[in-house]
């Protein structure tokens, strides 16, 4: 196992909160304005991409 | 969803309006979160810890900055991180107080202050709130010459609340140690409900110590806390160990009694030093949680037989309130009797009130977003009139 793949999961890990804290500040409809709208595509883009890297460290 | 050990993982900020009066300004910022997702192991703050062995020393994380931060930001000379604000005062009533001494406290103090001054051998003088539920300086030269009078000399300490925990009312506690200091009586300011949700100075409220809560308003996990001292004071409070032992000959270099050595250690520490530029930059704000407060108190207001208790208009979030006359009578013949209010609340998303609870209750605004303030006024008006009670336009 490597430090990327440490540091990967500490990446994904804090983007999933990045999201719980939006889902704090609109609960409790969880309504999305634009501007979370995009925040949370691009947190879910991004975590999408980790996982992938993940995938590929630890089972290399 | 389970934690592990039939603990059900937690989720009540997530899906609900938190109005819980002790838990609003305690609610963890993502970075503090995200720190404690690194630092929960238990000594984890102490990787790099080097001589002189001591939390507030270490440079790694920066631990021993954050330590000078906190002091600097609350306008006093040193700072010690505390297992909540109920610590602080304890390590104070320690220093000061002999078996009998008199000590100053209010008749809105919160119970942990009375209990620092009885483990302590104190007596506990209550300076008594007014009508308008708020301790005056002139109360306090009152009690102070019935004290004199009564024990011979003048308190040894007083504990005074900024904020109350019972009306949320914000008491002049600059007042209060003026009075407190013309018969040289140190004052510990309890800011447990204003440190990290507005704005202390403690050298203008011209207080000895400020005590903070961080699990209360710093956004930090529980227990934590602060302590700040002047100068003067933190040479007695925050002293160092002078025993010796008789076989061993060990000493303990310059490890703090009052502290018990080392006190936040791991999750909590890191949890408030993560939360804590979020936590100097709202406090800058606190007008937009007065005006989200404003929002909720006047629907409350608005229904018919509903009352605030606190001071109005209000100075602090923390809302008293009596519903005697509205929810209350609603609750006389409900078939979930008083439940139902808190019932319908949580059918609409919001948490915190006390089940049961429709007389006289508490609730607390910190935080919330503008439009969960409105969330939440337009649910009370919904409530009252779902249940017939008259809502004034």
């Amino acid at each position: 196992m490597s430090k990327r793949a440490v540091d990967l999961i500490f990446s994904a890990t804090y983007m999933l909160t990045d999201l719980r804290m939006i889902l704090r500040e609109t609960a409790p409809a969880h309504e999305l304005d634009e501007r979370q709208r995009a925040e949370v595509t691009r947190l879910l883009e991004n975590l999408e991409r980790q996982v992938g890297s993940l995938k590929q460290e630890m089972l290399k | 969803m389970k934690c592990g050990n039939g603990i059900e993982a937690r989720q009540v900020n997530e899906l609900f309006i938190n109005i819980d009066p002790i838990q609003a300004g305690g609610r963890l910022t993502g970075d503090a979160i995200k720190a404690i997702i690194a630092y929960g192991d238990g000594y984890s703050v102490c990787d790099n810890c080097r001589k002189p062995n001591r939390l507030d020393c270490i440079a790694k994380p920066p631990i021993a900055e954050f330590h000078k931060d906190v002091a600097a930001w609350l306008n006093m000379d040193a700072a010690r991180m505390m297992p909540g604000a109920r610590r602080g005062f304890q390590a104070v009533a320690h220093t000061y107080v002999n078996r009998g001494d008199p000590v100053l406290v209010t008749s809105l103090s919160h119970y942990t202050e009375f209990l620092a001054v009885e483990g302590a051998g104190g007596v506990a003088c209550e300076i008594p709130a007014d009508e308008r539920h708020l301790v005056t300086p002139d109360a306090a030269a009152a009690k102070i010459e019935e004290v004199v009078h009564k024990f011979k000399k003048a308190p040894v300490l007083a504990l005074i609340d900024h904020v109350d925990y019972q009306y949320g009312n914000l008491h002049d506690v600059a007042g209060i140690a003026k009075v407190a200091h013309q018969y040289d009586v140190p004052v510990l300011c309890n800011g447990a409900y204003t440190v990290g949700t507005m704005p202390v100075d403690g050298r203008a409220i011209g207080a000895d110590f400020v005590v903070g809560s961080g699990h209360k308003s710093m956004a930090a996990p529980a227990p934590s806390g602060v302590l700040a001292a002047t100068a003067e004071r933190a040479k007695e409070v925050f002293r160092t160990t002078t025993i010796e032992g008789d076989v061993t000959g060990r000493k303990f270099g310059i490890k703090e009694p009052e502290m018990m050595g080392c006190t936040l250690m791991g999750a909590t520490l890191v949890g408030m030093m993560a939360s804590f530029p979020h936590v100097r930059e709202r406090v800058k704000h606190f007008d937009r949680e007065l005006e989200n407060n404003r929002v909720v108190t006047e629907a409350l207001l608005s229904i018919d037989g509903t009352k605030i208790l606190s001071e109005y208009p209000r100075k602090h979030t923390l809302t008293r309130v009596d519903t005697t006359g509205s929810f209350d009578k609603v609750a006389e013949s409900h078939k979930k009797k008083g439940f139902y209010f808190s019932s319908a609340l949580n059918d609409k998303g919001i948490f915190g009130l006390i089940p049961g609870a429709t007389r006289v209750w508490k609730f607390n605004t910190y935080g919330m977003t503008a439009k969960q303030a409105r969330y939440l006024a337009d649910a009370f008006i919904a409530v009252a009139q779902e249940n017939g009670v008259l809502v004034k336009s």
